[in-house]
């Protein structure tokens, strides 16, 4: 139990900070203590018979690392590769990922009590993965639960989270 | 003993000992090896000082530790094998066979006593006494009576214990204390000044503990802080002060030879004269601290944190081994301060694997940040930017330096290995009435801990067979025209970025009509015409066995399938060559660790997948026209004589193709599970040595995919799983 644990505890009394990122026009936002770094995208090495969204696995210093697409997993309808294009490194239960997506657009904080319930909407992203949703402005914020939506079973990235 | 020291020392010292358990069971083993090592290694007529001493100091660490950790059974034994060895280095003794062959099952015993209180003390313990009985009755200078070794060869193949043997036990040990066998002398001991002369009666508690130490009797003292014993007794005086140690520092111990008074100073203000130089001692005696607790502990040296009592032998092991867990190791130090022969300190350290091998992949990383600065540099002036480019090159160097002494963390040299055979073929030789010689070769040769574990049942079963099956009996040898004793070697060398190991003996070898015969019964396709290197490699068939072929004596343990998949498991090679009538060799050849693997790497398209290059074969260029179909589906290719499946790997791996136009016309045969299939790839990009990485850690398994590797661009490339595409093609 590090620094970063006693962050966790302390901020999870109140607010909790979240990295927003775009996918498309959408804005989702992500818990920041699972993220581990940020990159530009280089074109992974392909894996046979993967899902379309899986990418391939990349060289992170000596780690063999696959990339998601969120872009691809969430049906999104223009995906490019540019120089814009971002890699979020996520650490989960000890195993490294990495999600594909259109930016990175901040790190806020976001009470807990300003979260409000997802309605039930037929959507491809499952209705356990979404925390809430947030308001920022006029704009809405998609808080994911990146453990739950990365061990889901097409993906079998991360175990199961108990 | 140790029960009564934690009686007389436990009101003042209360610390858990079992946290230093561990420490001391790895000590022990080690120590009964390197006695085990030395006592076969051990010339009988021409013993030096140096090797008694040195087996003496082993038995008597062990004694030590076990006494201290409360492992009674343990030090009763150890302490008669210390006594054996004792008039042995003394030269009262001349060390015979018999003595080492007792001393060997006696470190077995030992050995499978601590197993059992590392185990907690559950189950049976093996039985000692007659092993304590044989070893005093050695000690006395008789000869060991012949059915003893009956007795005892029989507990070795059964080591679980018999109830007929538990029931005598009891007796066989009331004779060893009854009747002390070894020649007693009369002694009387003073002990004082001590500030709580109370702790000199832990003393006695020793004589009543221990079977066979001797008898005390307490006399009256004429001063207060003072004891005096009179002891009959048959261990010598440095024995005694040792296992005194654990109640009273031995500068406080006087002993007197009654017989012979003036061989001791007659003050009995207890300076014992070996003890003198000691400086601990000194130190505490002068002034003991106040409030200390008992004196076992400065005494002992026990804690290199005790007041005023600096212990530098003690203190140097200490800020080698783990601080905290180190008391074992002075304990022993401190625990022999006679002993003449300065031992060379230790000079290893125990450090978790995880550790290294985090510090292997570090430096791989920065072997590879390194590459890909010197690839980036390559386009810069060298006038302009002649410093930077020096600076690479330095760093290139030590990088490299960097990686091969990381590397060689995890090396261990093949001796370890090597170590536990002699001890195995001379049990195995004396059970199957051969005689046998075991010559070694390149026991330096460093192999990765890794596959030193993994390598090391393949070899035994090897080295069985060679004894086993090889050698033929002494009669037999004399009767070929060989020398009576059969010599097996086991040797290991480098070649390449590879380890070669060999075991050869100079047996009857193997009969290629007997192998070719049982092939057919078994309905296998062999030919008279077949070359002998395949001949013998059919006796890696599975339930193909060596000992139906070679010889009658039944075969044992894994079959030599079991040793062919172990070895390619560990990416290596088997190869046997054979002269029916002189003998034969296995080559075994390894890459030097499992985690560099040296591959091929071939395209496909525009992707780049390594190939291991153990498994490949053999490429070459195909005619269109050299490929038939079966059935419409699958392809053979016709290679010499044999059709091969044809695996394309564009299509297992459905790689995307941009011209159309062209066609893949390199095939690479490879083989795994004795199969070959051909893969039709685009281009050979070359040979290189690829750190292997796993693809499960952060994702999960891929079919037909064994790892990945990091190229020298950065890129990330697939290493095949060449077993799993050999039995793809089968369905």
């Amino acid at each position: 139990m590090g620094v970063m644990g006693k962050i966790g505890e302390t901020i999870s009394a109140g607010a909790r900070e979240y990295l927003t990122f775009r996918l498309d026009r959408e804005e989702y936002g992500i818990d920041i203590l699972k993220v581990q770094e940020i990159r530009g995208y280089e074109p992974p090495t392909r894996i046979a018979n993967a899902p379309n969204f899986i990418k391939g696995v990349v060289n992170l210093r000596g780690t063999i690392v696959p990339i998601v697409d969120m872009r691809l997993k969430f049906n999104c309808s223009k995906v490019e590769y540019n120089s814009f294009t971002v890699v979020i490194i996520l650490n989960l239960h000890n195993r490294i990922v990495g999600i594909v997506v259109d930016s990175v657009s901040d790190v806020m904080e976001l009470p807990a009590e300003s979260l409000k319930a997802a309605p039930d909407v037929d959507s491809v992203i499952d209705s356990d993965a979404v925390l809430g949703l947030g308001s920022l402005g006029d704009r809405m914020l998609i808080l994911l639960d990146i453990e739950k939506l990365m061990s889901g079973l097409d993906m079998a990235l991360a175990p199961d989270v108990v | 003993m140790a029960e009564a020291h934690q009686e007389g020392s436990g009101s003042g010292v209360d610390f858990d000992l079992s946290q230093f358990y561990q420490i001391f069971f790895e000590e022990a083993g080690e120590n009964l090896d390197l006695m085990e090592q030395m006592l076969l290694s051990l010339n009988l007529e021409t013993a030096d000082d140096e090797e008694l001493n040195g087996i003496f100091r082993c038995a008597h660490s062990v004694k030590g530790g076990a006494a201290t950790f409360g492992f009674s059974d343990v030090a009763e034994l150890t302490h008669q094998m210390e006594s054996l060895l004792d008039r042995l280095r003394r030269h009262e003794l001349q060390p015979n066979a018999a003595m080492v062959d007792v001393l060997l099952e006696s470190a077995d015993a030992s050995r499978g006593l601590l197993a059992r209180h590392q185990a907690g003390g559950e189950g049976d313990s093996p039985p000692t006494a007659d092993l304590v009985r044989r070893i005093s009755v050695l000690a006395s200078g008789n000869v060991a009576p012949p059915q003893a070794s009956v007795v005892s060869s029989q507990q070795m193949s059964t080591p679980v214990t018999t109830p007929a043997t538990v029931a005598v036990q009891p007796v066989i040990v009331a004779q060893a204390a009854d009747k002390p066998l070894k020649t007693t002398r009369s002694l009387e001991i003073r002990i004082g000044p001590l500030d709580h002369p109370e702790q000199a009666d832990a003393i006695k508690e020793l004589f009543r503990d221990i079977p066979g130490l001797g008898e005390i009797t307490a006399l009256t003292s004429n001063q207060a802080d003072t004891r005096v014993f009179a002891v009959e007794t048959s261990s010598s005086d440095e024995d005694l002060l040792d296992l005194f140690a654990f109640h009273v520092s031995r500068a406080q111990v006087a002993i007197k030879e009654l017989d012979d008074v003036a061989a001791v100073p007659e003050h009995g203000d207890g300076i014992f004269d070996s003890a003198v130089g000691s400086p601990k001692m000194v130190s505490y005696d002068d002034d003991p601290p106040p409030g200390a607790p008992l004196a076992p502990l400065p005494g002992f040296g026990f804690f290199d944190g005790a007041p005023g009592a600096p212990n530098p032998s003690a203190g140097m092991t200490v800020g080698a081994v783990v601080g905290s867990t180190g008391s074992a190791v002075p304990a022993k130090a401190a625990a022999k301060p006679a002993a003449s022969v300065v031992q060379p300190e230790a000079a290893t350290i125990r450090v978790a694997i995880s550790k290294v091998d985090q510090l292997i992949n570090l430096v791989g990383e920065l072997v590879i940040t390194q590459a890909m600065l010197a690839q980036n540099s390559r386009a810069l002036d060298p006038a302009l930017y002649q410093q930077l480019l020096t600076g690479l090159t330095d760093l290139d160097r030590n990088t490299r330096d960097l990686q091969e002494s990381v590397m060689s963390i995890r090396m261990i040299p093949m001796s370890i290995v090597f170590s536990r055979f002699p001890r195995m073929l001379r049990d195995l030789a004396n059970k199957l009435g051969k005689k046998v010689d075991f010559v070694t070769q390149g026991e330096s040769t460093e192999l990765d801990k890794g596959l030193v574990e993994k390598i090391t049942d393949p070899l035994t079963h090897l080295v069985r067979n060679s004894c086993d099956h090889g050698i033929e009996m002494p009669a037999d040898r004399v009767r070929a025209g060989k020398s009576e004793t059969g010599t097996i070697t086991l040797s290991a060398a480098h070649q390449g970025g590879s380890i070669v190991i060999e075991v050869r003996d100079d047996g009857h070898g193997m009969s290629r009509e007997k192998i070719l015969a049982k092939a057919r019964e078994r309905g296998m396709d062999v030919s008279d015409q077949m070359p002998d290197s395949e001949v013998w490699m059919l006796i890696f068939a599975p339930g193909f066995s060596t000992a139906e072929v070679v010889t009658d004596v039944s075969g044992r343990g894994v079959g030599m399938d079991v040793v062919k998949r172990n070895i390619a498991a560990l990416n290596g090679t088997v190869e046997i060559d054979s002269a029916e009538g002189y003998g034969m060799k296995v080559s075994i050849r390894l890459p030097l660790t499992l985690a560099i693997m040296d591959g091929m790497s071939v395209g496909v398209g525009n992707e780049v997948y390594i190939l291991p290059l153990s498994s490949v074969v053999e490429s070459f260029q195909v005619k269109s026209d050299a490929v038939s179909t079966v059935g419409q589906g699958a392809q053979l290719v016709k290679v010499r004589d044999e059709y091969m499946p044809v695996i394309e790997l564009e299509k297992v791996f459905q790689v995307p193709r941009f011209d159309p136009e062209k066609s893949s016309d390199i095939m690479v045969v490879i083989e795994a599970d004795g199969c070959r299939v051909a893969l039709l790839v685009d281009e050979l990009l070359g040979q290189q040595q690829v750190v292997v990485k796993n693809l499960e850690s952060n994702y999960r398994k891929v079919p037909n995919i064994s790892g990945a590797t990091i190229l020298g661009d950065g890129k990330v490339a697939l290493i095949l799983d060449t077993g799993a595409l050999v039995r793809r093609s089968r369905h």
